[in-house]
């Protein structure tokens, strides 16, 4: 008698393993599609095409890039945080995109998506190679100083004057985070994409519009370095 | 008679058997897993299909010192890139073969897995491997041709056994594959700067002050002053950045009417017009001449060109020109403008990246000349 009880437990915990464990087949595939834009158009590089938003003149973009980091995606209450989430977005290619692909998330689905832009305090302040960040790369100030979260280089045109254009935004008070709900449909019938818009312009007006002639860099100063930051905080949505 | 037959064949046995085991163990080349990097050099690829042996290594070396590779049979690798000179050869621009001179000056071979990964000062090889045969084929610098030169390297009984154990066969992408492990593991990695990087030394206050510039760009809105030299060399490589093209840059010297080609000539963008690739200052203090042209003599004429002799173009890196020590916008140059003792100081910092055990590493010199 006893082996059969034993057997017969042991088959209802294993059909019990299959039938209720919760993370069973429960693997969301998702790609992030970051479109650089300026306006609502995309972005040209290499161009004076445009309007200095503060003053005088046009300018053109020779470098746009940024870390994004500590992405994570939420269902109900449970949360999935990307291990080692830290991804230089750089647009400087035909379709000025960039995609991050999480080929299984953990969660039955993707209600909402999370991450910062620019770095956290405590791998802004180490010198260890973590998925994008490098300490011998360009977005490196040096390792007493950190990351820089947001680069812009171009130049302004005023006239016949040409003058270089640096906004270096970096300092970890600078990072911004962003959240934003996926509504079921866009996930829905296998889709698995969710794009987002980049608006370069937002960095340069939004809560603080930028002349750039009397403001061409940003690099070291904090207060400068708020303001921008303030601007780029809501220059990425998604666009569904 | 029947002993001798038996003795004949046992020694034939064993010769056969001896060569099968030669070749089973040319098969399984010995890898390098062990060579010392420092953990600040970051992340680095070794091609999968070229992984790091200790018989590559010792082919690549035997090849990179053997004039058997020029069309004469006079100019190795190694004619232009001296190890004492950290892999370069001290001339503004290398010599042809006819008597002239090239293009462009010998770059120094250092560390050569970290950082930008193209190479040439144009950036037209995308690897190493595609790298090694360009010289030797080309017309100006080794003459050779190719297929001549696996007529010559298969003629050689050492050879065709370093080749053996190494990949296989004697052929052209071996050849290139040797080469390029020697050169990746041209590693430099115990200068001053790495063992004060270690924690083992403390650098001069002066070269400290150098560091302290080398490592800021500088912004007079915070009373900050820097050197501006970690905008194109990183910090712990020193060399030029390995993301995408980061690596080459337009560091105002031509103007626009004189501008040579640079990078644009391999990507056929303007915007990469006057690019050259960054290079390692790795052992700069004895890679003189310096830039792609080996236009300046000496760390001073480069610092002087930095301080305020920046020529302004379209494509010139607006980091430069917007680097700047002092206040007032403008006179009439170009350039940091800092002080005479921050400029030595720069240059003090730059000396501590002299690797001496580098330079005189036994394992990289000319194996033909008794070297381990």
């Amino acid at each position: 008698m006893r082996p059969i009880i034993v057997i017969s437990a042991l088959v209802v915990l294993i059909a019990g393993w299959f039938v209720l464990n919760p993370r069973q087949n429960k693997a969301t595939p998702i790609t992030l599609t970051f479109h650089a834009q300026m306006g609502d158009e995309p972005l040209i590089y290499d161009q004076f095409i445009y309007d200095n938003p503060g003053g005088q003149g046009q300018f053109r973009i020779r470098d746009f890039r940024f870390y994004l980091s500590n992405l994570s995606f939420g269902h109900g209450d449970e949360t999935y945080a990307e291990p080692e989430s830290y991804h230089l977005l750089r647009f400087d290619n035909a379709d000025s995109a960039h995609s991050i692909t999480l080929p299984a998330v953990p969660l039955p689905s993707i209600e909402t998506v999370r991450f910062l832009i620019g770095v956290d305090p405590a791998a802004n302040s180490s010198i260890e190679v973590r998925g994008d960040l490098d300490p011998n790369s360009q977005m490196a100030w040096n390792w007493e100083v950190g990351y820089k979260f947001v680069v812009f280089e171009g130049a302004l045109q005023v006239g016949g004057d040409v003058s270089p254009l640096v906004y270096h935004v970096g300092f970890s008070e600078n990072a911004r985070e962003v959240e934003f709900s996926v509504p079921a449909v866009v996930l829905a019938d296998g889709k698995q994409e969710v794009h987002l818009t980049v608006d370069l312009a937002k960095l340069f007006d939004n809560a603080a519009q930028i002349d750039m002639q009397a403001l061409p860099s940003v690099k070291f100063n904090r207060t400068d370095a708020e303001v921008l930051a303030n601007n780029y905080a809501n220059m990425i949505a998604p666009s569904f | 008679m029947r002993w001798v037959v038996l003795i004949l064949a046992a020694a034939g046995i064993a010769v056969a058997g001896w060569m099968v085991w030669d070749r089973m163990r040319g098969l399984t080349a010995t890898p390098i897993a062990d060579f010392s990097a420092p953990f600040v050099f970051g992340r680095f690829a070794v091609p999968p299909d070229n992984p790091l042996t200790q018989e590559a290594f010792t082919l690549g070396r035997h090849l990179f010192y053997d004039p058997i590779l020029s069309g004469n049979n006079e100019v190795s690798c190694a004619t232009c890139h001296v190890q004492e000179l950290a892999f370069t050869d001290g001339l503004a621009k290398s010599p042809t073969l006819s008597g002239g001179e090239l293009d462009f000056s010998s770059m120094s071979l250092a560390n050569l897995l970290w950082g930008q990964e193209r190479f040439f000062w144009n950036g037209r090889a995308t690897s190493l491997e595609e790298q090694a045969l360009m010289p030797i084929q080309h017309p100006d610098e080794m003459g050779q041709d190719i297929d001549a030169l696996m007529e010559e390297l298969q003629a050689s009984g050492s050879y065709r056994k370093m080749f053996r154990q190494a990949y296989g066969a004697v052929t052209p992408e071996n050849t290139a594959k040797a080469l390029a492990t020697f050169m990746r593991l041209l590693i430099s990695s115990n200068s001053k700067y790495d063992q004060y990087l270690r924690g083992e030394v403390r650098l001069t206050a002066q070269e400290e002050h150098g560091r302290k510039l080398f490592m800021a760009h500088p912004d007079t809105k915070v009373s900050l002053r820097g050197g501006n030299c970690i905008d194109c060399h990183s910090q712990f490589l020193t060399s030029g950045f390995r993301d995408a093209l980061d690596g080459f840059s337009n560091n105002g010297l031509d103007p626009d009417e004189t501008l040579p080609d640079g990078l644009m000539a391999v990507t056929g963008n303007p915007v990469h017009k006057g690019f050259f690739k960054v290079p390692t200052l790795r052992n700069i203090a004895v890679t003189a001449p310096y830039m792609h042209d080996g236009r300046f003599d000496t760390l001073e004429d480069v610092m002087d060109h930095y301080n305020d002799g920046i020529v302004v173009s379209d494509t010139l890196s607006p980091l430069i020109l917007e680097a700047d020590n002092a206040p007032e916008a403008g006179q009439e140059t170009v350039g940091l403008r800092m002080t005479p003792d921050e400029i030595q100081a720069i240059i003090a910092f730059l000396h501590t990246l002299t690797d001496e055990a580098f330079l005189t590493n036994p394992q990289f010199s000319n194996p033909f000349e008794g070297g381990s």
